[in-house]
């Protein structure tokens, strides 16, 4: 009980953001779970490493939601996969998600840069 | 998930672990092709993808049937519980089913009997049963076929106007002894109105309906068809004799349809004149020709008083069109099926719903009882849920956990009722004795009864779970942790609860206890009330003479030698005939008119009346008041004469002498030559109608032999019948038996109802008894410190026990004042139903309250003894 407490712990912390990365990667195209967590460390140069006790939950909720589609295809090495698409209104959130996250980084970092004597007055 | 298997579920789960699989591989092949062996790529690609269970797990909550899991984890965990507790799981289930089958049991009458007024027909919500005159609750045929045929032809209000006549005749040939029929003469469209097809054959034709036909036709019901016939596949077209008469069989009618009057049973079904003897009774419209009982069928959207107005209004163009044969009251009143006063409904619409709001008090206190149980139950699992509680569930969760396991409990009660039902469903047919009338009557377990047992299984789940666990679920999980067992025994809040489900379940006992004293007092009130005549050393016996098809004159004759050979066998102190035996809830009745008697407006001139002989009123003890009693004189040749009873001398001859008086009767003149002293016809608490005896030898119908004998009347029946059979073996002798046997009709349905009452009575008694013994046994054990240190510090044991049963004392004095006024209201419902008694009769007041009030004084005085004889050392050390 407590582990898994533990884990939709860390969904509900990461959620907006995990939604609009996963959403971001199938932009480029259909992927499967493994590659999204191999995509996703790529491109932030090893930094984010998304956890599958997140990635999948998720996966599921964004197609409960009908923000992506999921078919089973043969990848490239003949692997049977189950490949994640975006649909439109997955894009439409992807939209609207990526203009909250550039308010909040725009409101954080003008808290974060404040000089210190305009602070102080 | 093996609770609730579905299909999509597993595969989905079934993709999860492919997709999962993949996820692997795919992770395996890079690192192979990087460079690291098969055998470390896999360990490390499962280590870094983690616990694959727990994944699947979080995976699944996203699906939304997460909850349908949730479920099956919280049934298998409630039962679970229930398992731990099992002297709680079975008392609490076997109580509730107890109280549910109560409910179902009176439930399966209600939906046999008025529910299902005419087994197999159509839509009877849509049939209303015609009433012509003043209301009665057992009234006689209101129609002649005349007037009958006047409203069917001409009303808007109806598809069909159906009428029958119930009667009773003989089965013959074959050689076999002649069988007793009942039979119902109807209208041609009387399968058709009540939407019945045929078996086998068919129905009756409109011309038939009035036809006398040398071979006449018969429907026979399903069961004689069966049984009489073996079902016999080429019956249609054959002949049988009913009489002695040849008819022809021209249909089987549906199983299961026993004919339009509720509760009683027809074998058979002829057309209204079939062997021209009627014609009398088809071309007048009183005087011995009303004698149709009428049904109708609504047209859709037509309502029950408009299609009253408008009979109402074609009945008011008759009268006018014939006043001469609608003198009195006309009005036309409508009752539907349920009610029908016409059959066995009108008695029990008085009577079951009434049964059946008892059994929803039984209920109630049942759950008041396992209410209290389970309150108990979650205080002493308050550690167990505070655990829940901090760890995590909210207080919602909690609650759904603990109404849960009621609803199991419930659920397993329904289950139990069900399968009791399905018997006692069945018992109501032991009140009536086998062989009386052609009463019909039983409990059906149909899907009604079952949606009914699965409603208040559901209901009594809720109520006998939902307080408790709204209770125990918002226990501060801290200080129940902390703290001991004694210092929280539940809280004030919880013993609030306690007392009040206390209090509740006496004071719903109460009013079950008042009206089944006040019902078993007017049962005994009943039994003990003098009917107005002896029926003690009186043996009837009823002989077919009329419809075993002899002549009018054989007729005659068979009879007197009758009255030769029973008077002369030996114990036999008087013999006489009647047609007519009073309190076997039958009567007959006839329009009269007494001479210079002008009615009050809408007065119904009707009068019961009974063709009697010579020595009637002797054998019965009925004092002849004024005139004398009929005499074997006065016969066929010798003028109509009457004596009338008290009721109708008053009401038609006020302050003059009656003797000499006429009152037309069939349109004859009949003098009246005697006065008989009012004696009971139909019920002991009937309110008396004007009654006119006739001379058996003049008019008599049916042949009854009443003999008054010297010893026990059942002693003589066998020589009673073999004199009759001696005179001739095919002459067909039913019902032999002492007269007490008949008159029991006339309770039996105060001894349905104080039967039932009495059991649901002591069921409550029962409940409120054990419920209060329960929480002031469960209070003083949990006081069982408090008390050690009172006593060590000086309290007597005289103290304790006042202390114990004060508190005993203070919740049977509140739940009896409230029982007390909640009782006092409810038995102004059944004072209909009561006889010689008053509703707030002061004894049955004070002794119900004496009883109930004693009764718990007992059940505190236990535990009260038990906590003084407690030794206050060994008290004080347990916690």
């Amino acid at each position: 009980m407590g582990e898994k407490d533990q884990y939709k712990n860390r969904i509900e912390l990461l959620q907006g953001t995990l939604d609009m990365l996963i959403l971001q990667t199938l932009q480029w195209g259909p992927q499967h779970g493994y590659g999204i967590v191999q995509a996703l460390r790529l491109q932030s140069g090893d930094v984010l490493q998304v956890e599958t006790g997140s990635l999948y939950p998720a996966l599921h909720r964004l197609e409960r939601q009908s923000w992506v589609q999921s078919e089973w295809k043969q990848s490239e090495s003949k692997q049977r996969a189950r490949y994640y698409r975006i649909t439109a209104k997955g894009k439409k959130q992807l939209a609207s998600d990526l203009g909250r996250w550039e308010r909040i980084v725009e409101a954080i970092g003008s808290v974060m840069y404040v000089k210190p004597e305009e602070s102080e007055s | 998930m093996k609770w609730f298997p579905s299909f999509g579920f597993q595969r989905r789960k079934r993709e999860l672990q492919e997709e999962i699989d993949a996820h692997l591989q795919m992770a395996i092949a890079d690192r192979v092709a990087q460079g690291e062996t098969a055998e470390t790529a896999r360990q490390a690609a499962a280590r870094e993808f983690g616990n694959i269970p727990l994944v699947q797990d979080v995976t699944r909550d996203m699906w939304g049937q997460a909850w349908l899991e949730q479920l099956g984890r919280d049934v298998r965990y409630a039962l679970r519980q229930l398992r731990k507790s099992p002297g709680f799981s079975i008392t609490a289930t076997a109580m509730l089913a107890v109280a549910i089958c109560a409910n179902s049991t009176v439930f399966s009458w209600i939906d046999g009997t008025m529910l299902r007024p005419i087994p197999g027909a159509r839509d009877t919500g849509d049939l209303v049963s015609l009433q012509r005159g003043e209301r009665n609750i057992s009234p006689t045929p209101p129609f002649s076929y005349l007037d009958y045929r006047d409203l069917r032809e001409q009303n808007r209000s109806f598809t069909g106007l159906l009428a029958y006549h119930s009667d009773w005749i003989t089965l013959t040939g074959g050689g076999e002894t002649p069988e007793r029929i009942y039979i119902g003469n109807v209208s041609a469209n009387f399968f058709d109105v009540l939407g019945l097809k045929p078996v086998l054959g068919r129905f009756f034709l409109a011309e038939e309906e009035s036809r006398p036909d040398a071979v006449p036709s018969v429907v026979l019901s399903y069961s004689l068809w069966k049984t009489r016939y073996a079902g016999d596949p080429q019956i249609v077209g054959k002949a049988i004799e009913i009489a002695r008469h040849p008819v022809t069989v021209i249909g089987v009618a549906p199983e299961g349809f026993t004919g339009a009057a509720p509760g009683l049973r027809d074998d058979a079904w002829l057309t209204l004149n079939p062997l021209g003897t009627n014609v009398y009774r088809l071309t007048h419209r009183s005087g011995g020709a009303v004698w149709l009982i009428a049904i109708g069928r609504l047209r859709p959207g037509v309502g029950r008083d408009q299609a009253a107005q408008d009979l109402d209004n074609l009945m008011h163009h008759i009268v006018a069109a014939y006043p001469d044969d609608h003198l009195g009251d006309n009005r036309i009143s409508l009752d539907p099926m349920w009610r029908s006063p016409f059959g066995a409904n009108g008695y029990l619409a008085a009577t079951l719903p009434i049964l059946l709001a008892f059994a929803a008090v039984v209920l109630l206190l049942t759950c008041a009882n396992v209410a209290t149980l389970t309150l108990v139950r979650f205080v002493s699992r308050r550690r167990e849920l505070a655990i829940r509680q901090s760890l995590g569930a909210n207080r919602m969760q909690l609650v759904r956990q603990m109404v849960l396991e009621g609803a199991i409990l419930s659920a397993g009660a329904g289950v139990m009722a069900l399968v009791l039902t399905s018997w006692t469903s069945k018992t109501l047919a032991w009140f009536f004795p086998a062989n009386a009338i052609n009463l019909n009557l039983n409990g059906s377990m149909d899907h009604t009864v079952v949606l009914g047992i699965a409603a208040s299984s559901l209901l009594a789940g809720m109520l006998c779970s939902a307080f408790p666990a709204w209770r125990s679920s918002n226990a501060p999980a801290m200080e129940v942790l902390k703290a001991e067992s004694a210092s929280v025994s539940g809280g004030a809040r919880n013993r609030r609860l306690l007392s009040g489900l206390v209090v509740a379940q006496i004071a719903l006992s109460l009013p079950l206890l008042l009206c089944s004293g006040l019902f078993l007092r007017t049962l005994k009130n009943l039994a003990g009330a003098d009917p107005g005549f002896a029926q003690d050393h009186i043996l009837t016996a009823s002989v077919g003479t009329n419809i075993a098809g002899y002549s009018g004159n054989e007729e005659q004759v068979i009879r007197h030698k009758i009255l030769d050979r029973v008077s002369a066998l030996p114990g036999v102190k008087a013999v006489s005939f009647t047609d007519w035996i009073p309190m076997t809830l039958g009567h007959k009745g006839e329009d009269a008119y007494p001479e210079g008697y002008t009615p009050r407006p809408h007065e119904a001139l009707q009068v019961y009346h009974a063709e009697v002989s010579s020595r009637y009123f002797e054998s019965l003890h009925i004092p002849i008041l004024e005139g004398r009693e009929f005499t074997p004189d006065d016969d066929e040749k010798a003028p109509r004469v009457l004596i009338v009873d008290q009721t109708a001398a008053r009401r038609y001859w006020p302050g003059q002498d009656p003797l000499g008086k006429k009152l037309m009767v069939w349109g004859r003149p009949f003098t009246v030559v005697g006065v008989a002293k009012n004696s009971t016809h139909m019920f002991v608490n009937e309110s008396p109608e004007p009654m006119a005896y006739m001379s058996f030898f003049q008019l008599g119908y049916e042949t009854i032999v009443q003999v008054e004998t010297e010893g026990n009347p059942a002693d003589l029946a066998p020589a009673v019948q073999s004199a009759i059979h001696e005179i001739d073996t095919r002459l067909p002798v039913f019902d032999v038996r002492p007269m007490r046997e008949s008159t029991q009709m006339a309770s039996i349905f105060a001894v349905i109802q104080s039967t039932l009452a009495g059991m649901f009575a002591l069921i409550g008694l029962v409940l409120a008894i054990t419920g209060i013994y329960g929480v002031v046994a469960y209070r003083t054990q949990m006081r069982t410190h408090e008390i050690g240190i009172r006593m060590a510090l000086g309290a007597s044991r005289a103290d304790v026990l006042r202390l114990v049963l004060l508190q005993g004392l203070w919740l049977t004095g509140i739940g009896l004042a409230l029982g007390l006024a909640f009782a006092l209201g409810v038995t102004r419902l059944i004072a209909r139903l009561l006889y010689g008694i008053g509703a707030n009769d002061p004894v049955t007041v004070a002794s119900v309250v004496m009883l109930l009030g004693t009764m718990s004084l007992l059940a505190c005085y236990f535990p009260a003894h038990r906590a003084m004889r407690r030794n206050p050392v060994t008290a004080i050390r347990e916690l």
